[in-house]
């Protein structure tokens, strides 16, 4: 019974950040249209300022995730611009490609400037843990999984109870009937991209923090995942999609505790083959692409 | 046949994924994009290698079963997306192509994580030549057949082939088991050449591959996406000179011919559509 806390503990922490990626992929997705397979990247970058900020700017934890979000929405920005502006309008299948072009070339690039494997992070957080009846959290996955909520709580906040949120919902159900009401769809489109990003980069530096180091490849484990997540939950409520992250990252954790960790990564897909074979556009509905 | 070196096995890996791009190219033409072709290679490498080595089975028929395998796979799973709308179909696909891989990863007669290794050494060079060749003539044939026609109908107005006598259902499913065997073959030849099937191979990212060098080479004629297979696999190779930058402009080579020419690298000049632009070059906006 234990054990089984602890796992459902530890999967709603890993589910977190799952959920935080794959909101913000889902966010992209159901305004622009536009699979954005660099978003895990743009996650990747903000680590890495992340780690900068925390080397040369200062110690203090908000500081850095304050300039980690700040770093993952400059990138946003200049991939909104470049590529994904472009890309609107494209078949999905080709927004997939070029982001995943985009994609390849970031974590490239990022292992030339510092080597392909995992560098340590700055030590913001302390080590304690806390014990609650026998689970144990640490002080840093806590701080993680409280991060992870509190951007999930603004996010929904922004898009239900906010002018530009609801703008942004119009866009999502009927682009050129919001535009038609006056709603300037390039401006939401960009603000879309660079909220996502800064959510990723805000993820990313709790993160970073948690496991102590960074790595050029880090996207490659949230990518597929979050694109799945959004699949399995259909886009259509963001509430949906936080809850089928969360409910993954638990799944996987009672899969890695009681069957073994090489299926842990194979629980995503047979969620998605069920889901698509009962429920053809996700459990809560939406995506027509 | 002559010996190549360094440039020996660009141009086997080059012309490997020719084959797998042919066969993709045949699925594809009927409007079913599989996410699934490194799946369904990985399918066909294990058959082989399992054939020949632990049941002493000759190069050739071995082949001929991966192939076979390979049609029977392909003809299930075209038979279970055909009601399936586009987008779901290509989902689909691509949850059976990691499901297969998962399912390999656990089956330890196959080798688990570590893949299955002491495949014998069959393949050469000749061998890749002439399958590469059979796979163009194929494709070719079957570009320019009856059954071509029909798929191109059916990808782009199910309804209207459907009036005009074409079975969907059977079309789908006949460029599926054709498309999938070739590919399951190829995947084959990959396993006597590389001497080891892993289930890591068979994921999503690999299979991605060949949709880049389908949609890359463009997929109105068949020598795009041939040209392209052959280009991108050659490109990281060739561009060695530039060392750690090779990766980083590979990507950009990709973002900028999906930006710059939306119809893939060679195109037709008017009139037919693609998979991506069923009504053609310049279709006219529904909302004008």
């Amino acid at each position: 019974m234990l054990l089984l806390l602890q796992q459902v503990v530890n999967g709603l922490i890993i589910g977190s950040t799952y959920a935080v990626v794959a909101v913000g992929f889902s966010m992209v997705f159901t305004v622009l249209r536009v699979i954005n397979f660099a978003h895990p990247d743009i996650f990747m970058l903000g680590m890495f300022a992340g780690l900068a900020a925390g080397t040369y700017v200062s110690h203090s934890f908000v500081v850095v995730l304050v300039l980690g979000a700040l770093g993952a929405g400059v990138a946003g920005l200049v991939l909104e611009r470049l590529v994904i502006r472009p890309l609107r309008g494209r078949d999905v299948l080709m927004t997939l490609i070029a982001t995943l072009g985009v994609a390849i070339m970031l974590e490239n690039g990022m292992a030339l400037l510092k080597g392909p494997d995992p560098v340590p992070y700055p030590a913001l957080l302390g080590q304690a843990a806390l014990g609650l009846g026998g689970i144990r959290i640490g002080e840093r996955q806590l701080a993680n999984f409280a991060i992870s909520l509190l951007v999930l709580a603004l996010a929904s906040y922004y898009v239900r109870a906010t002018r530009y949120g609801r703008a942004t919902r119009a866009i999502a159900e009927r682009p050129d009937v919001a535009a038609a009401f006056g709603v300037n769809v390039d401006v939401i489109s960009r603000i879309t991209v660079v909220l996502a990003s800064m959510m990723a980069g805000v993820a990313a530096v709790s993160v970073g923090a948690l496991y102590g180091s960074a790595s050029a490849f880090v996207g490659l484990l949230y990518g597929l995942k979050s694109f799945v997540v959004m699949l399995v939950a259909g886009n259509r409520y963001f509430e949906g999609v936080m809850a089928v992250a969360l409910g993954l990252g638990v799944l996987e954790a009672l899969v890695t505790g009681y069957i073994s960790s090489s299926l842990s990564d194979a629980v995503a897909f047979f969620m998605l083959i069920a889901v698509l074979y009962f429920r053809p556009n996700g459990l809560f509905g939406s995506y027509a692409a | 046949m002559a010996s190549f070196g360094f440039w020996e096995p660009i141009i086997i890996f080059s012309l490997l994924n020719l084959i797998f791009t042919a066969g993709l190219y045949i699925t594809a033409l009927s409007g079913q994009l599989s996410m699934a072709t490194a799946a369904f290679g990985g399918i066909g490498g294990y058959v082989s290698a399992v054939l020949t080595t632990n049941f002493d089975w000759p190069f050739l028929p071995a082949i001929a079963a991966a192939a076979l395998a390979g049609a029977v796979l392909g003809g299930l799973l075209a038979a279970l997306t055909i009601r399936m709308r586009d987008f779901i179909l290509k989902l689909t696909t691509l949850a059976f192509g990691e499901a297969m891989a998962v399912i390999a990863f656990n089956i330890p007669y196959l080798g688990g994580a570590n893949g299955f290794s002491g495949i014998p050494l069959y393949t050469t060079m000749t061998d890749i030549v002439i399958a590469a060749l059979l796979a163009i003539y194929i494709a070719w044939r079957f570009d320019g057949s009856r059954l071509g026609f029909a798929s191109r109908a059916v990808r782009d107005d199910p309804l209207a082939a459907s009036a005009n006598g074409v079975s969907i259902r059977q079309t789908r499913i006949i460029t599926f088991m054709l498309g999938s065997a070739i590919i399951c073959a190829g995947g084959a030849l990959a396993a006597h050449y590389v001497l080891l099937v892993t289930p890591s191979q068979m994921g999503f990212y690999y299979s991605l591959n060949y949709i880049i060098f389908l949609l890359f080479g463009g997929l109105q004629v068949l020598w795009g996406p041939l040209l392209a297979s052959v280009l991108l696999t050659a490109a990281p190779e060739v561009l060695r000179f530039t060392s750690e930058y090779r990766l980083i402009l590979y990507g950009l080579i990709i973002v900028m011919v999906v930006l710059w020419r939306p119809d893939g690298l060679l195109t037709r000049k008017k009139g037919e559509g693609s998979a991506l632009n069923p009504l053609g070059p310049r279709a006219p906006d529904p909302l004008t």
